[in-house]
């Protein structure tokens, strides 16, 4: 697989935007920021309302994912354009759902939402019309997603990457520093888990960077690229990223995001956790 | 305001993981250690840019879009941090701020 599979840049967006069977859809938890100005011919996709379970904590089913689809105007063999705020977290949190309900043909706008912004790149507020399709979604596939069980065995097995800010992994904050540090439950990190930030991966625009950099980055952090991968954060979207950029970008085989995450692991009763700076 | 109200607030706030433009709102600092401030360039607000905070060993820690006010908001930990402004233009400032608990740091940045 090789970077253009996965990633485009502004200049195809542009050339591209209005080609048949080409969809740009951008992805916010707050959607006010599409609201204000997107890119043309965007639709948007709520991180939450959206993709989330309004009741369990827990995705919305297949046919939920099928009506979503089919209602923003998104066929099954159109090429899906991601785009979002906060250096593309919740971007590639709906690449990494998209594939995990059988879209394969999507891709993320390298930088996303700030790259394009920080470029003084057009934005409207017109929201485009695309007529209603019949989406067929497919079952999870379970390769790609990791449950709480699978991380507490994977403690001392298999590779298990805190993406979170030292700062949290450490047990010091709770939350990422532009949120209130309130949050029930117990700070820290999975033992044997490694601290490579999300952030380490990217560039201060918000692109990627390269292959090489990205292999060294998780080689000198410990990650042992001859065994199974599992990736976490606070709330599964920060760990998307760095599933995107272990599964997608360096082709690693098995790599699981655990959207459940810190949030999860953090409130369960009886599994280890460890504080501090050291893994 | 009364405590329950901040923290049911804040709570809110805290539900999810992105960063509101501009910073998530409050009203006083209470238990938090608060990096806060605006953008200007050329005496007039920056409404397009972003806000990066970076710990002592110039890391990334986070960051928000700017606010329409150019405003920005971090709940940091206490300790030394820097701030970088990225705005169009290929600008990109830094700024040292301290964090202590309870208070409110102002910072305003000129680009």
């Amino acid at each position: 697989m090789s970077r253009s599979d996965v990633l485009v840049d502004a200049e195809w967006v542009e050339a591209h935007r209005d080609d048949p069977g080409v969809v740009l859809v951008e992805v916010d938890e707050d959607t006010s920021a599409y609201d204000k100005g997107h890119i043309r011919g965007a639709v948007k996709i709520d991180w939450k309302k959206d993709l989330q379970d309004p009741v369990r904590r827990d995705f919305v089913d297949r046919d939920g994912f099928a009506a979503l689809l089919s209602e923003r105007g998104i066929s099954n063999d159109d090429t899906v354009i991601l785009y979002g705020g906060n250096n593309n977290w919740f971007a590639a949190y709906a690449y990494w759902y998209f594939k995990l309900y059988g879209h394969q043909n999507v891709k993320l706008l390298d930088g996303g939402r700030k790259k394009w912004e920080l470029d003084s790149r057009e934005l409207v507020t017109e929201v485009p019309s695309r007529p209603a399709t019949s989406y067929t979604a497919q079952e999870q596939d379970s390769s790609i997603r990791a449950f709480r069980d699978e991380v507490v065995n994977a403690i001392g097995n298999k590779n298990l990457i805190d993406v979170r800010s030292p700062d949290e992994f450490a047990g010091r904050l709770l939350a990422p520093a532009h949120l209130p540090q309130e949050q029930a439950q117990r700070g820290g990190h999975v033992p044997t888990a490694r601290n490579v930030p999300w952030s380490k991966a990217a560039e201060d625009d918000g692109t990627f960077k390269s292959d090489d950099a990205l292999q060294t980055l998780y080689t000198e952090a410990g990650v042992d690229f001859g065994i199974d991968t599992i990736a976490y954060c606070r709330i599964g979207e920060r760990s998307a990223h760095t599933w995107f950029v272990m599964h997608e970008l360096l082709g690693q085989p098995n790599v699981k995001n655990y959207d459940g995450s810190w949030t999860e692991y953090g409130s369960l009763v009886g599994v280890p956790i460890k504080l501090g700076d050291e893994s | 305001m009364t405590e329950a109200t901040q923290a049911s607030q804040a709570a809110g706030a805290a539900a999810g993981c992105g960063a509101p433009a501009g910073g998530a709102a409050i009203k006083d600092a209470g238990n938090q250690a608060i990096v806060q401030g605006k953008v200007t360039k050329d005496g007039a607000p920056v409404p397009v840019g972003y806000a990066r905070l970076l710990n002592s060993g110039g890391d990334f820690v986070a960051e928000v879009p700017l606010g329409e006010d150019g405003g920005f908001r971090f709940f940091a930990a206490p300790g030394d941090w820097t701030l970088r402004v990225l705005a169009p233009g290929g600008i990109s400032t830094d700024r040292g701020v301290s964090a202590a608990t309870g208070e409110i740091r102002e910072l305003d940045v000129v680009v």
